[in-house]
């Protein structure tokens, strides 16, 4: 526990906390010691960050929340999606591109008017959502997902609501993250490999996907159809905010192209020091990307409370009344005319509204706080779908929360939408990868007894050596919790209260 | 109290491969979980340790710009507003003033008249069509309201009213706004109407307050205000293309 040890990153890790204070410690200062807790605090800190990815069933709830948010509302937009977003619309491409060649935002629907192109585009969207809720190629998928999300809104940036925000950002933070840790065909592949033995690399679809990615960058780009992804123009390099040519999102899928076959190449030629450095810069990047999406969540709450706070109806109690008589926002005028008038509902949706939102970041500070306001937050999300017609808002809105949903509670509930899906398909009930059973990581200090994975269920896969596979983060829990408990507080609170 | 304890890789001592010799072979066994950060090589953990850290400086930067963001005026967006603005804009733009401050209180609704050619060659204009009601019914019962219904019009015409003043546009919003609008009206005509022969529009909004609550002493005047914008002469492209999605089955509002 000397500095010594803490100086090296993470070397310090258990020694950490209880060094610093010894029992006998007779000196008064609260203030003692607080160097080598600073140190270890932060050697802890780095080991939480860089040795896992974490929240895994939150990131896989909010990735098949909001595939499945976008999903249904493109399925229901469907018959409108020429209106909305195609060439039929009164936001015309002529007036879209005029506003695209001012404000810069990303959408191949700049690249071409063309009605098959929009249909491709569309129902590649739909596709891709599909992928995404069932996490297959989740890395490739979150991108496509951005692209095709970023398209249709940027197309037509004045048909959204504050739904589409919501969307539209998560969708850029979700290509951050491992978000198919569980809940996802790719962990059940992964798994499946580990049990058979197969080396994870060894997957010809996997690379001819990534080979065909690049073949359409490359052509969308060559042959100048990516107009906005174009290297040149007829004045030579078109030079971008970096003064280097195709700096800007033709750089960024380059990037992510580069970085996914070179995932590939490490796992495949250099299994050792390199692969474990990736996988480090993989758990950094993906808890970096958690981290923002809980704090845009935060964000979301405070500004909507805050704001609130200084309305004159919000303070006189009345002002849910008022979109419960708009006419844009009541399917159902004569039930939320009559709601409308019942003054003391009114009054505590009003005050309540405003408490929950500006208190929901410090309830973070309290697990049970959180929880109670997550589910009052639910509530009142549903009900908003139901009574203003706003379904796709509030479902994304309950997407968002989600992040912030205990694991205890979404593994129960992974085992509860389990299981009839498994009976439907025949499986062997015991697969060792009942996705929510793996990786349950943050559970087990939360559950102890409950801990959803039998110890000795992976420890066979644990050897594999392929260490993107849930069960295999759980053997070593399994394994943790059982050799004297081997802390929760190994964990950032923020992220396993969850 | 606990003993300081090896990291966990020895800690799990009891199978081979985690016990963490410190060659290069054992590390292809190893996870990340388990894997002794001394075991590294000082590149590796360079690469570590930079990684952290622009992570650190890459996220607090982007929190704190989109807090900034979101945030009201204030000293440090009087001071860095505009760099806060090139790095939000246009993919990290976010607004969360949900009926915030004060929740909109009145239904305005666009309502529209044509002036169209008879195939007698004489003008004729029709009577004002609300385009809002014909919303309003999409609405109405619909469990999953359409952005077409919910926001097309409603959007654009917060749009419109944005980037005009005093019913002059300002700069490029203000004109794509205004044809935006038009082609909105045009469009919902074209179920009603043959709109080739319209000639000019003319929309006009009508603002009605929401009455306050029963049990308020507030006396609010419901009744309408219009207000009306100059006639928009049709051009071509502001008509619906041929192929326009006959989606929504005609019905005559009025």
């Amino acid at each position: 526990m000397s500095s010594d040890s803490a100086r090296h990153l993470g070397a310090g890790d258990q020694a950490a906390a209880e060094g610093a204070a010894p029992a006998g410690n007779r000196q008064p200062s609260p203030f003692a010691g607080l160097g080598e807790k600073f140190d270890s605090s932060l050697a802890r800190g780095v080991s939480n960050i860089t040795r896992r990815a974490l929240g895994p069933y939150q990131t896989a709830i909010v990735r098949i929340g909001f595939a499945f948010v976008w999903l249904a509302f493109m399925l229901r937009e469907f018959p409108h999606r020429h209106v909305l977003y195609g060439p039929d619309s009164p936001w015309g491409h002529d007036l879209a591109v005029r506003l695209l060649n001012d404000n810069h935002a990303f959408t191949v629907l700049f690249w071409s008017d063309d009605r098959a192109f929009f249909e491709l585009v569309y129902l590649l969207g739909i596709a891709v959502c599909v992928a995404l809720l069932l996490g297959w190629r989740t890395r490739l998928m979150t991108v496509l997902f951005m692209i095709t999300v970023l398209s249709l809104q940027n197309r037509s940036v004045f048909m959204g609501d504050g739904g589409d925000n919501v969307v539209h950002l998560m969708a850029l933070y979700l290509v951050l993250s491992r978000c198919s840790q569980v809940w996802s065909l790719d962990a059940r592949r992964a798994r499946r490999a580990a049990e058979r033995g197969v080396p994870a690399t060894r997957d010809p679809a996997g690379v001819l996907l990534w080979a065909l990615c690049g073949l359409v960058l490359a052509l969308a780009q060559l042959t100048g159809f990516a107009t906005t992804l174009a290297l040149f123009d007829e004045h030579g390099p078109i030079l971008s905010f970096w003064e280097f040519p195709g700096l800007g999102w033709g750089g960024i899928f380059w990037g992510l192209w580069l970085i996914y076959g070179g995932w590939w190449a490490v796992r495949r030629f250099a299994p050792g020091e390199p692969r474990l450095v990736g996988e480090m810069i993989a758990n950094i990047i993906h808890n970096a990307g958690l981290l923002v999406i809980m704090v845009q969540v935060c964000i979301i709450y405070s500004a909507a409370g805050w704001y609130k706070i200084q309305g004159s109806r919000w303070q006189d109690g009345t002002a849910v009344h008022y979109p419960l008589n708009l006419d844009y926002f009541t399917p159902w005028p004569d039930l939320t005319e009559q709601l409308g008038n019942v003054g003391m509902l009114v009054m505590v949706l009003t005050y309540g509204t405003v408490f929950v939102q500006v208190a929901f970041p410090f309830a973070l500070l309290n697990r049970k706080a959180k929880n109670i306001l997550l589910f009052l937050m639910i509530g009142e999300h549903i009900g908003i779908a139901l009574l203003l017609g706003l379904p796709f808002f509030s479902l994304a809105m309950i997407a968002m929360d989600s992040v912030f949903l205990p694991t205890v509670f979404l593994v129960w509930l992974g085992r509860q939408a389990g299981s009839p899906v498994r009976r439907l398909l025949g499986r062997r009930g015991a697969e060792p990868g009942t996705a929510p059973a793996a990786g349950a990581a943050p559970a087990k200090g939360v559950t102890g007894a409950e801990a959803p994975v039998p110890p000795q269920a992976a420890p066979a896969a644990a050897q594999q050596g392929e260490p993107r596979i849930p069960a295999q983060a759980s053997a070593e829990d399994g394994k943790g919790s059982g050799s004297g408990g081997e802390p929760d507080d190994r964990r950032p609170a923020w992220a396993d209260r969850g | 109290m606990q003993p300081p304890e090896e990291p966990r890789g020895q800690d799990d001592g009891a199978e081979p491969a985690a016990s963490g010799r410190d060659g290069a072979v054992s590390l292809a066994d190893e996870s990340p979980e388990t894997v002794r950060f001394s075991a590294l090589s000082p590149v590796s953990r360079l690469v570590i340790a930079v990684g952290v850290g622009l992570a650190t400086v890459l996220t607090s930067w982007h929190l704190a710009a989109a807090f900034l963001f979101v945030a009201p005026e204030n000293t440090v967006t009087g001071e860095y507003g505009q760099t806060i603005r090139d790095y939000i804009y246009p993919e990290l733009e976010q607004n969360w003033k949900l009926f915030a401050p004060n929740p909109l209180q009145q239904n305005v609704d666009v309502e529209v008249r044509a002036e169209y050619r008879t195939p007698d060659g004489k003008l004729e204009t029709t009577e004002w069509i609300n385009l809002s009601g014909i919303d309003y019914e999409h609405i109405r019962h619909n469990l999953a309201p359409s952005h077409t219904a919910q926001n097309m019009l409603r959007r654009a015409w917060d749009f419109f009213d944005n980037s005009h003043t005093d019913g002059r546009p300002n700069g490029m919003r203000g004109e794509l706004s205004g044809a935006y609008v038009h082609r909105i009206a045009l469009l919902r005509l074209s179920e009603l109407m043959d709109v080739d022969t319209v000639e000019r529009l003319q929309l006009r909004s009508a603002i009605r307050r929401v009455d306050a609550p029963q049990w308020s002493e507030e006396n609010i005047d419901t009744s309408a205000s219009y207000n009306e914008l100059d006639w928009w002469t049709v051009r071509d492209n502001d008509r619906p293309s041929g192929a326009l999605a006959p989606d929504k089955p005609a019905e005559d509002e009025q």
